[in-house]
């Protein structure tokens, strides 16, 4: 894993520093909210519903035992006792005070962490796959380019102010896991016929409102041109793009006015003066990248058997050890190893995400185990052990148990992705914690979830899309009528290779109603599906109308039921 | 008093200008320069009752109005320089910024908010792109916090708001002493040592 030089850690050092002036000057008044605001911003400093909530970077979503110690710490001392991992591969605390922000920050540095860049208008802290390094369908390790793009727009001095925020995913598997699309720009590594590293570059996708996939705007640039490349996209980007109004002020909206294909014109017109600059990454800085990710001490196994595997467990468990083995380990690159993934969405969970100080204590201690140290954050929200041997996979499983993060729901249904929503922010138009906790009360059954398979539910709080609802092959969106906390369901999303955005499929619901809801569009896969036809295939097959018909065939009773309850007066 | 107050017809900037050329030490100097908005005065040039015997004219003014005998007997004088609007395209206009270089002695850009960053890519464009070497100057809402990136797109003098306070402001040029990407100052550090 990457490890700070000395120019790494002396520029993190100065960061804490420059924002602790900054915190003095909010705090003596002689720097206002509104321009203190996008400076605390930059610092992943947000203002939320009750709180100030901390954001911090875990680039590229991998870090290491001691980090994860460092951040229980910080849990512990700072906040609730807990913390919230993110879509982004970032985690969030959500009680931290202004006064202890430079504290914190101060704190993380010491371990090689920092909280910059992972909110406000500039680049964002840069995400990818959970598996590079490890993926079984992995073509081009993809962490040494993340490291080196981490570093170009770490404090990028002409992107510090862009129309709007601006977020990088960079894919190298066969199966994108990043959601590669959805990003301001996506990066998909490859290598070429001579074994070159190059990279396609895709560019305008998004969530939120205007849900947009990227498109494709140059390919097969080599990995040293990347930095110049980028700044010209950055270049039209920040001159171009639309600051007249906050909702069409991403890239994807300009992208979408220009076309993809005159926006990537108009970068090309503007790379060409810095094609051959020394913008350029070098092969000495691969070098210097490159050797943090060499392949950890991994011994000489032979590789087992899901049986052999499977036998490791008693009689008693076995049944259960197996589903965990299918549906939270996953193939490795390297025989006798596998990556495993522990769910932090264990049924009638607080938060998906979430992790208390003593689960981040615990689960430092099982990468020190069982996996070289090493941890991963999902953009599912979850964390992975990448390296872990075969072999100890069933003790792993039993310490995993003990920390109720084993359980085996990956992919599933109730494996939710979800925003902190009403709970916790303050643009919610509804609240996403008890919707995702009461849908994974109803679906308990694990036997029932994993005749299921695969199905993918996201939900966000507000139109922002924190949640990927658009993405989810079931999307639950919160909407707000008269000041009533409503939900709108959208079908049909996916994230991966063949990502697509999710439609509406009618009015809203009440938050009551939202687990029959999505019962009776389970049910009608259940009923329709042919053999081994996961939900969004026969989604895809069948269409919207008979899952839309099942959403609302208890709709009108419930109408009815509200008329009945007004009729008699009783209002409250 | 800023300029503001006392006259919406200019652009409101602190009465010291803070200069950093490249490889100098970062100081304060008088401004010499008014800022004049262009939004009233129709047609002609304001006349310069402030104390001040430059003036900068908005670009697009410029562009107008450079023909005109005061204006090209007062550029012959160097009391003319340009300051751009955000939304200036200067890219358009290549040929005349080309023609500038040998007759204004001073160009600016200007930040209508200080989290407006076009400004940012405007000074990039003149150093890299026109190889600009004269003085470029951050007008508008210049704000103590955006001065680092500012010197480093290409700024080397600021005309700071009226209210912001100058000994901070002069503290900002120290707080890094490495970089992780070349700006117009210098190489990223691992270059810079190899
Ligand atoms: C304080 C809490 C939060 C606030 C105020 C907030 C704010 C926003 C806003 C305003 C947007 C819309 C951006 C746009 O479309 O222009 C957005 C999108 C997004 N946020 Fe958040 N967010 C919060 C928490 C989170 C959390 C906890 C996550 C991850 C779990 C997250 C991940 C995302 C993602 C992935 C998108 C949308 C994707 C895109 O179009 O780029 N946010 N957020
Ligand atoms: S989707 Fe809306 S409610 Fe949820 S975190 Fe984002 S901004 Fe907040």
């Amino acid at each position: 894993m990457y490890r700070y030089d000395h120019i790494d850690q002396t520029l993190v050092d100065q960061r804490v520093a420059q924002f602790q002036d900054q915190v003095a000057r909010r705090l003596n008044g002689t720097l206002a909210e509104e321009e203190f605001r996008p400076l605390r911003l930059q610092n992943g400093l947000y203002h939320q519903r009750h709180a100030y909530m901390l954001r911090v970077a875990i680039p590229y979503g991998l870090f290491n035992s001691k980090q994860l110690r460092a951040l229980a710490y910080i849990s512990e001392k700072y906040d609730r006792g807990y913390g919230h991992f993110t879509t982004r591969q970032n985690i969030q605390y959500n009680w931290v005070t202004l006064e202890d922000t430079p504290d914190i920050l101060a704190d993380l540095a010491k371990v090689e962490m920092h909280a910059i860049q992972t909110s406000g208008n500039c680049i964002r802290n840069i995400t990818s796959d959970a598996f590079a390094g490890v993926a079984g369908d992995e073509y081009v390790d993809t962490r040494p380019i993340c490291e080196l793009l981490r570093q170009w727009s770490t404090l990028h001095p002409e992107f510090a102010h862009l129309p709007r925020k601006f977020k990088f995913a960079v894919n190298g598997a066969k199966e994108d896991r990043t959601v590669l699309l959805c990003h301001d720009v996506g990066i998909e590594l490859k290598k070429n016929a001579q074994g070159k590293l190059i990279a396609d570059i895709y560019a305008g996708g998004g969530m939120g409102r205007t849900p947009i996939l990227g498109s494709l705007i140059k390919q097969d640039l080599p990995w040293q041109l990347l930095p110049g490349y980028l700044t010209a996209l950055l270049r039209v980007y920040n001159r171009f793009g639309r600051r007249d109004n906050l909702y069409k002020a991403r890239i994807k909206i300009l992208v979408k006015a220009l076309s993809p294909e005159e926006f990537a014109r108009q970068v090309e017109g503007e790379w060409l003066y810095n094609k051959d600059g020394d913008d350029n990454f070098t092969q000495a800085e691969w070098d210097r990248v490159a050797k943090h990710f060499t392949k950890p001490a991994y011994k000489s196994l032979p590789a087992l058997t899901i049986e052999q595997i499977t036998n490791q467990a008693s009689d008693t468990e076995k049944s259960a050890f197996a589903r965990w083995l299918e549906r939270n380990v996953k193939p490795h690159q390297v025989p006798g190893y596998a990556s495993v993934i522990l769910s932090l969405k264990p049924h009638g969970t607080v938060a998906p995400g979430d992790a208390t100080t003593a689960q981040m204590n615990a689960i430092a201690d099982l990468a020190d185990q069982y996996s070289f140290g090493e941890l991963r954050a999902t953009h599912e929200q979850n964390l992975v052990l990448a390296d872990v041997e075969q072999a100890k996979l069933y003790e792993l499983w039993q310490e995993a148990k003990k920390q109720k993060v084993a359980l085996p729901n990956v992919g599933l249904l109730t494996d939710i992705i979800a925003c902190p929503g009403g709970d916790f922010c303050s643009l919610a138009n509804a609240k996403s914690l008890p919707i995702a906790k009461a849908i994974q009360e109803r679906f308990d059954d694990l036997d029932y979830l994993f005749d299921l398979g695969d199905i993918s539910l996201n939900i966000s709080g507000c139109i922002n899309s924190c949640g990927h609802h658009h993405v989810g092959n079931i999307g639950v969106l919160g909407v707000d009528k008269d000041g009533e906390e409503w939900y709108q369901i959208t079908l049909g999303g996916e994230q991966g290779n063949n990502a697509a955005i999710g439609k509406v499929i009618g009015p809203s619901f009440y938050a009551d109603e939202i687990p029959d809801v999505i019962t009776n569009i389970i049910n009608t896969y259940v009923k329709e599906r042919t053999e081994d036809e996961s939900f969004i295939a026969s989604y895809r097959r069948l269409g919207v109308i008979p899952f839309k018909e099942a959403a609302y065939k208890n709709k009108k009773e419930h109408a009815k039921k509200s008329n009945a309850v007004e009729a008699t007066g009783d209002a409250s | 008093m800023s300029q503001a107050q006392s006259n919406s017809n200019t652009i409101a900037a602190h009465e010291q200008i803070l200069r950093f050329p490249k490889g100098q030490k970062p100081s304060f100097g008088p401004n010499e320069w008014l800022i004049w908005s262009g939004s009233q005065d129709e047609g002609g040039l304001p006349d310069l009752k402030h104390g001040k015997s430059k003036v900068l004219v908005p670009f697009a003014w410029w562009v107008q109005h450079h023909y005109e005998i005061d204006v090209q007997a007062k550029t012959k004088s160097g009391h003319i320089g340009v300051w751009f609007a955000a939304d200036d395209d200067i890219l358009k206009h290549a040929d005349v910024i080309e023609q500038g270089k040998s007759i204004w002695p001073l160009v600016a850009a200007h930040f209508p908010i200080f989290r407006d960053g076009r400004s940012f890519s405007t000074a990039a464009l003149l150093r890299d792109r026109f190889q600009w070497t004269g003085e470029i100057r951050a007008i508008g809402d210049v704000l103590i916090d955006q001065l680092l990136q500012g010197a480093r797109v290409g700024f080397d003098s600021f005309a700071l708001r009226p209210d912001q306070d100058l000994d901070v402001a002069l503290r900002q040029f120290d707080l890094f002493s490495v970089t992780t990407q070349n700006s117009w100052r210098g190489k990223r550090s691992l270059l810079a040592t190899i």
